[in-house]
Formats: structure tokens, C-alpha cells, sequence
């Protein structure tokens, strides 16, 4: 295995920083992010000293707000990703693996799903199952799985006609073995580097759904919802967008620097 | 998946950006007088037996005539359809004569025949018209509504341009109630041509006609003809562009692409600063009262004691503050500018402990989650969540369900189903009855009265002031069952708002009615 290299590291350290922040929220942040602790009610405040990052309308601590929001946005990244991984990791292993019939169903079944627009069918299901952080989980899981799955029927292939597998068949392996023992551990790199990208796909996701007004319920500060709600400020007080944007940026970035950087050392 | 939704947003973007730039898609000849107007939501209906909502009535009322209609600036009754009336010493006989020189855009006289039809048409329940309460007082209107009668009998027509209202008991508002679009006059053979499609094919005797209407894009209507009255419409044409929300109608207003605006409340503080946009503002206090309802039928605001909770938990001031102060705080059901209003009424003071302590007599627990139906709009959100602040320091834990308009108004109308929700009431005319009548009696359940709140003594009071002509007298009564009202909770009294709006400097005549939307036939333009 190669050394770790600088983009993978500053990828971590990125994702670190933000566990870190949204385990410790409670600790760090200056203020209870749903409540008016601002004396400017009614009026957005620029960022003071004692409020580094500003205040919005409602008189409530915009880096508190940001603080609290690296949990629901990690939260619903993570899980996301999980939920995403799960369905397409089971459907590329399980075509890539039995190819014929099974292989036929589920790819046109892909195809089926990849022609339908993400966005518009994530907003149709969250206004069905009703906002809420499970119905945003199952929505991104549902919507997402398909490059997933396609990316790792492509690899389940190539690695089912590698000699190894070959002799683990011929030793009378059952498929069951074959595919936990012999075909995932060998799938696994490319795993974890889809997992970090789907992560991202899956935080810029919920900004989106957040922005329609379809992600998780007021008052919880995610940073999709908190550029939404500075949409009517955009003029007046720039800084309301500005920061949430710059953390979804830093979020995005962290996961994704992280997934190319394992990509590159992988090799591939 | 991830690029696909990096681009999808930039091409939301983008194309909030192309709607702020492309300018007007419709084409008028140069020297065309229109008026340019923006609307987030489409106008729900044109049809006048429909429509019982602003955005309609806007556009019903410039499209058709009533006999009787308010002034521009004002709710004095106004010849319209009918140049003059007399009214019976006892309430109960109405007669109006026509003007003879009133045609529909078709080019059809207008005769007594098409009022009467038109009242018949909002009776008849097939229509399912929200207005049909209004003329039911009308003898021979429960014959006609069951079935048993071909025609309203009480409504009598000597000749073709005199019409008679005999009705079953005094009614001293009725002429109010034919002010209304549901009395506008509607030519028999275009609705029976159209039925329910009428909304799309509205002809009427008004200032203008319909000319094109995009659902999701916009309304057009040109100057009628036919209008009776000599020079108007001053302006040729109305354009109303929809999908506009609040945010980017400012944008078009600073562009300069649409005439009149509202105003968003971020940008309130900087026009009301500047000189030259101050003086082009438009204000009005709008007979209106907002509230937040809560479901008298569904525990635990079958407690008075929680309904009383709720007005001291939360505080109405700081809701003004986030519409930069553009309202008034209610204390009780009737609005500021309505007849019958009395300024002595107390209503609930801010007081978080008392809320805290009445919760706690009437065994709410902590963390109690009622759910908040409200429109989905961000100035509702934001109040909304003003709220949601001011009840958690009490203990509830409010849960807020944003949904468009049209199911909101259908959810809150079915039994045990919102446990509270924000809405408005506007008033329709100058009396007590049609906040009061409306809103809390219980024959009003499943219809205007979500909050399912019923008092003996209340519908009691309202029956004994309805058939009451004699003002003081009939306000004394609709005072008692504002007082009982106020003091049994069914709303969160919060605010009457103050309506401002921005026009043009080449923008003229343009005025705000305290009861009825803007009437467009003497605005004009001048050359800019």
C-alpha cells in the first residue's frame, strides 16, 4: 500500500474537523441556534464581535446556526450515503456477479430509474412521505443508488473473471461465499471512494430538496434551509447565504478531496 | 448523480436569472396604454359564482358589474348596474332600477333577468358557490335550493330593468351582500355554453374582457367596448404575469418591467429610507385580521385554559417587527376601520408565565407537539417561526406544516383534522356579522369556521343582531359575542396588517380599497 497522500489527508482532516464540530455543537456553540438572542429583531445583522458570523431576522446566531447544522447535514450526508451504498452495492454485486437473466432485470431496471431526473423525483417523494429526516434518508437512498450500482457491476465483473475467483468456484464455493469472501473484499477500494462522493452527492442533495422548502422542518438549522430562508434577504444581508453556502462548500469539498485522493492511491 | 445535481441547481439558477432579464413576452403596438401587474400564484378563477379570494375578486370585479359597488377609496355603496334603489322601512323589500345603456363585451343589453340568473346560478347547488350563504335570506331561495321551485320567487322583475328583492326577514346588510362579484350580472347563454369552463370564457359588462389567460404565465384583458361608462377604462389593456413571486417582483419593479409592486419586507426599511421610493408608496389598513386558529373540537385545545395559554405565550409585537412594523397588534376579532369596532377591547397581553402556569392546571405536559398548518410562503414561515420560538419557552414543541393554499383551505374545513393553523379574514363588507357570523357561528362548521368553536350564547346574540337595523343597537349585541369570543380563545388574536405597495411614477389614480382589490378601470399611464 502507497503512502497516504496530501489530498486524501486534507480530504480527512476536512471530514474529521466536522465530526468533530458536530459531536461537540453543544460545547462550541456560542448560542442555542433556535432561539432570538439577538436584540435586532425583525432585521438581519451584520457580523458583529459578539455575533461573528451575524444574526438573521429572527434575531438567531447565524455560526451557532452553522455549528448545530454540520450535525443534521453530516447526519443526513452519512446515512444517506449508507442507505445509497446499501441498495447500490447489493444490485452492481448481484448483476456483476450472476450476470444473465439477473444481470438484464436489474441493469434495464437501473436504466429505467437513471431516466428519471433525481431532483423531480425527490421532490415528488418528500411532498408524498411528508418532510421529515427519515422520509429525506429513503428519498436520497431511493434516487441515488443507480451510478452506484452501475459502477460496481462494472467492477464486480472484471474481478468474478480474475484466476482467484476462478479456483474459489472450482473449490465448490457457494455464491454466497464467493461474493462475501472472495468479490467485495476486492470491490471494497472502490466502495469506500464512491461512498465519500455519494456523501457529497448526497449533502448537495438536501441542500437542494432544503432550498424547495422540502428538506428537514424548521427550526432544525440545516444549510440547505438556512440559504433558503436568506433567499428573501439575498440583497440586504448577503452574509445569511453566504456562510451556510461556504459550509456546504467545505463539506462537499472535504468529502470529495478525500474520495479522489484514495482513488489515487488506489492507483486507478 | 452528484454533477447532475451541482448543474440542476445552476440551471435553476440561470434561469431565475433569464426570468429577472428577458423582458415582457406579450407584444402590444406601440402607444398602447397597459398596465403591467405580477402575481406568484395564478388567479384561481374568473368565474363570479366561484371565486372567493382576492386574486379572483381583483380581476371579477374589473371583468363584471353589480348593481351596487363600493368607491374606489372607500365602502360607501355606489351606483353601478343600478342608478338608483329604495329600500323598504322594514328591511325586507330592495328595489333597484338599471341604467339602459349597460351591455356585456358581447355587445348583449344587460337586463334584470341576468342579476336574477346570476343569484340563481350561485343558489343552485350544483355550483357549490361559497356565496350561496349570502342569498338565502331571499324568499323562495330554500324552495329553489331544494329543488321545489324553477325560480328564486322573491326576486321580482316588473320590467327588464327593475328588480325586486323580497326577503324572508329584515336584513339591513343585504344591499352589502349584493356588492359582492357572486351578484354580478352574467349573460345566461356564454355560462350555459361553457358551465364549469365559464372561468376561461368569462363575459361580462365591466371595464374590461378577458383576452388571454396562461394558466402558470399570465392574464390579459383589454378594455371593453361595450362599457357604459363614457372614457373608461382609461387604459387599454392589463397584463398580469404569474409565477412572480414576492422577491423577484421587486427586482421586475426595479427593472422597471412591471407598474405596481408589493413591497418585500427586506427591502421595506431601505424604500421607507429613500425619499423618492417613499413618495411612490401606496398604504392602506386593510379591514383584516390574522390569526391563528385552534381546533375546538381536538383535545387539548378543548381546554379553554390552553386556547387562553396560547394568546399570553405568544407575542404579536414581535411578529409586526419582522413585517417592519406594517400592522397593528390585535387584541380581539374585529379590526380597526370595520363598523362595530370597539378600541376597549383587552384581548391577551404577552405574558409567558401565566401562559406557563394555565398549561400547567390544565395538564399539558412538557414537550407537547401540536402541529401548525400554515401556507407555504416565506413571510408565513418566518411568522411562523416566531411562534415556534415564543411556544418552546413555554414548553410546546410547535411542528410546522407548510402546504399551498388551495389544500390548506380544504384541510382546515374538515372536522378534527388541523390542530391549529394560520389564516386571515378579510371583510367582505362594513358589518360585525362577517367576521363574527362567519367565522364562529356553527352553521358556519365545514365552512369558514375551522376552528369548530360553538357557544350557545354566541349564535344566540348573532341571530338576535342579524335582523336588526338600528346600529347601536345591533353593535351592542355583536359586541357582547365578540366579548364572549375573546374571552373563550378559538384564535391567537395576532395582527391586522397594514397593505403598502410601490408604483410608478408614471403610474397614476392607482388606490388601495380597505375591503375589495384595487379597481383598475380610472388607472392611467402616462407616457414614460
Amino acid at each position: 500500500m502507497k503512502r497516504i497522500g496530501a489530498m486524501e489527508l486534507i480530504g480527512l482532516l476536512m471530514v474529521l474537523s466536522l465530526m468533530v464540530i458536530a459531536a461537540t455543537a453543544p460545547l462550541i456553540a456560542p448560542h442555542d441556534p433556535t432561539r432570538a438572542v439577538a436584540p435586532t429583531y425583525g432585521e438581519p445583522a451584520p457580523p458583529t464581535r459578539a455575533f461573528p458570523l451575524g444574526t438573521d431576522e429572527l434575531g438567531r446566531d447565524v455560526l451557532s446556526r452553522i455549528i448545530y447544522g454540520a450535525r443534521i447535514s453530516l447526519t443526513v450526508g452519512v446515512a444517506g450515503m449508507l442507505v445509497t451504498m446499501t441498495i447500490g452495492v447489493a444490485i452492481g454485486l448481484a448483476a456483476g456477479f450472476f450476470r444473465g437473466a439477473v444481470d438484464v432485470v436489474l441493469m434495464r431496471f437501473t436504466d429505467v430509474m437513471l431516466t428519471l431526473p433525481a431532483l423531480l423525483l425527490a421532490m415528488a417523494l418528500v411532498a408524498v412521505l411528508s418532510p421529515g429526516l427519515v422520509s429525506i434518508l429513503i428519498v436520497i437512498g431511493l434516487v441515488s443508488w443507480t451510478t452506484v450500482a452501475r459502477v460496481v457491476r462494472a467492477e464486480a465483473m472484471s474481478v468474478s473473471q480474475r484466476d482467484f475467483m476462478l479456483a474459489a468456484r472450482s473449490l465448490g464455493a457457494s455464491p454466497v461465499r464467493l461474493i462475501a469472501r472472495h468479490l467485495l473484499p476486492n470491490v471494497l477500494p472502490l466502495i469506500v471512494v464512491m461512498a465519500a462522493l455519494s456523501t457529497s452527492g448526497t449533502l448537495l442533495l438536501d441542500a437542494a430538496l432544503s432550498f424547495l422548502g422540502l428538506g428537514v422542518p424548521p427550526p432544525a438549522p440545516s444549510w440547505g434551509r438556512m440559504i433558503e430562508e436568506a433567499e428573501l434577504y439575498f440583497r440586504v444581508a448577503p452574509w445569511l447565504a453566504a456562510f451556510p453556502g461556504l459550509a456546504i462548500f467545505y463539506a462537499v469539498l472535504g468529502f470529495n478531496l478525500f474520495g479522489y485522493g484514495y482513488l489515487r492511491r488506489q492507483g486507478r | 448523480m452528484r454533477n447532475a445535481d451541482f448543474l440542476l441547481l445552476c440551471a435553476l439558477l440561470l434561469a431565475v436569472a433569464a426570468a429577472c432579464k428577458s423582458g415582457p413576452p406579450v407584444q402590444f403596438p406601440p402607444g398602447t396604454r397597459v398596465l403591467w401587474l405580477a402575481a406568484a400564484d395564478d388567479v384561481p378563477t374568473l368565474d363570479p359564482a366561484v371565486g372567493y379570494d382576492s386574486a379572483s375578486w381583483a380581476y371579477e370585479q374589473a371583468i363584471f358589474d353589480t348593481l351596487v359597488r363600493y368607491g374606489d377609496a372607500n365602502v360607501e355603496l355606489q351606483p353601478d348596474l343600478a342608478l338608483s334603489w329604495e329600500i323598504s322601512k322594514d328591511a325586507t323589500r330592495l328595489t333597484f332600477h338599471l341604467r339602459r345603456d349597460a351591455r356585456f363585451s358581447n355587445g348583449r343589453p344587460v337586463t334584470g333577468a341576468d342579476v336574477k340568473y346570476a343569484i340563481e346560478r350561485v343558489l343552485k347547488p350544483s355550483t357549490r358557490s361559497q356565496g350561496a350563504e349570502y342569498y338565502r335570506g331571499i324568499a323562495g331561495a330554500a324552495d329553489f335550493v331544494a329543488g321545489r321551485a324553477r325560480q328564486v320567487a322573491g326576486i321580482e322583475l316588473p320590467d327588464p330593468y327593475t328588480i325586486v328583492f323580497h326577503l324572508t326577514g329584515p336584513d339591513p346588510i343585504f344591499i352589502h351582500k349584493l356588492t359582492m362579484p357572486f351578484a354580478a350580472a352574467v349573460p345566461r347563454e356564454v355560462t350555459e355554453k361553457w358551465g364549469e369552463d365559464f372561468s376561461h370564457h368569462a363575459v361580462g359588462s365591466g371595464a374590461f374582457k378577458l383576452s388571454q389567460w396562461i394558466s402558470g404565465q399570465r392574464l390579459v384583458l383589454v378594455r371593453n367596448p361595450y362599457y357604459f361608462a363614457g372614457g373608461l377604462p382609461k387604459l387599454d389593456a392589463v397584463v398580469e404575469l404569474t409565477g412572480v413571486n414576492e422577491e423577484l417582483q421587486w427586482l421586475k419593479y426595479e427593472a422597471g418591467e412591471i407598474d405596481v409592486s408589493s413591497v418585500p419586507s427586506p427591502e421595506f426599511p431601505a424604500v421607507m429610507k429613500s425619499p423618492r421610493l417613499k413618495a411612490l408608496t401606496i398604504h392602506n389598513v386593510t379591514v383584516t385580521t390574522n390569526y391563528l386558529g385552534m381546533n375546538c373540537q381536538m383535545a387539548p385545545f378543548t381546554d379553554v385554559r390552553v386556547r387562553r395559554a396560547f394568546n399570553y405565550a405568544i407575542d404579536k409585537e414581535k411578529l409586526l417587527a419582522l413585517l417592519n412594523g406594517r400592522g397593528v397588534v390585535a387584541r380581539g376579532v374585529l379590526p380597526p376601520g370595520l363598523p362595530g369596532y370597539t378600541p376597549d377591547v383587552t384581548g391577551y397581553p404577552y405574558d409567558p408565565g401565566r401562559a406557563q402556569r394555565l398549561l400547567e392546571e390544565a395538564g399539558v405536559r412538557k414537550g407537547f407537539a401540536p402541529v401548525l398548518w400554515m401556507r407555504a410562503d416565506q413571510t408565513m414561515l418566518l411568522l411562523a417561526q416566531s411562534v415556534q420560538q415564543d411556544l418552546a419557552l413555554v414548553g410546546v414543541n410547535l411542528v410546522l406544516k407548510p402546504v399551498a393554499w388551495g389544500p390548506l383551505l380544504d384541510a382546515v374545513r374538515q372536522p378534527h383534522n388541523t390542530q391549529m393553523f394560520m389564516l386571515a379574514w378579510e371583510a367582505d363588507f362594513p358589518d360585525p356579522e362577517n367576521f363574527l357570523e362567519v367565522l364562529f357561528s356553527k352553521r358556519q362548521w365545514r365552512s369558514n369556521n375551522d376552528t369548530f368553536f360553538y357557544d350557545p350564547q354566541v349564535d344566540r346574540l348573532m341571530a338576535e343582531a342579524a335582523p336588526i337595523a338600528d346600529l347601536a343597537r345591533r353593535f351592542e349585541l355583536y359586541r357582547e359575542a365578540e366579548r364572549i369570543i375573546i374571552g373563550q380563545a378559538p384564535w391567537v388574536f395576532l395582527y391586522h396588517p397594514v397593505n403598502y405597495l410601490i408604483r410608478q411614477p408614471w403610474v397614476h389614480d392607482y388606490v388601495i380599497n380597505p375591503m375589495r382589490p384595487t379597481r383598475l378601470e380610472k388607472v392611467w399611464i402616462s407616457p414614460h
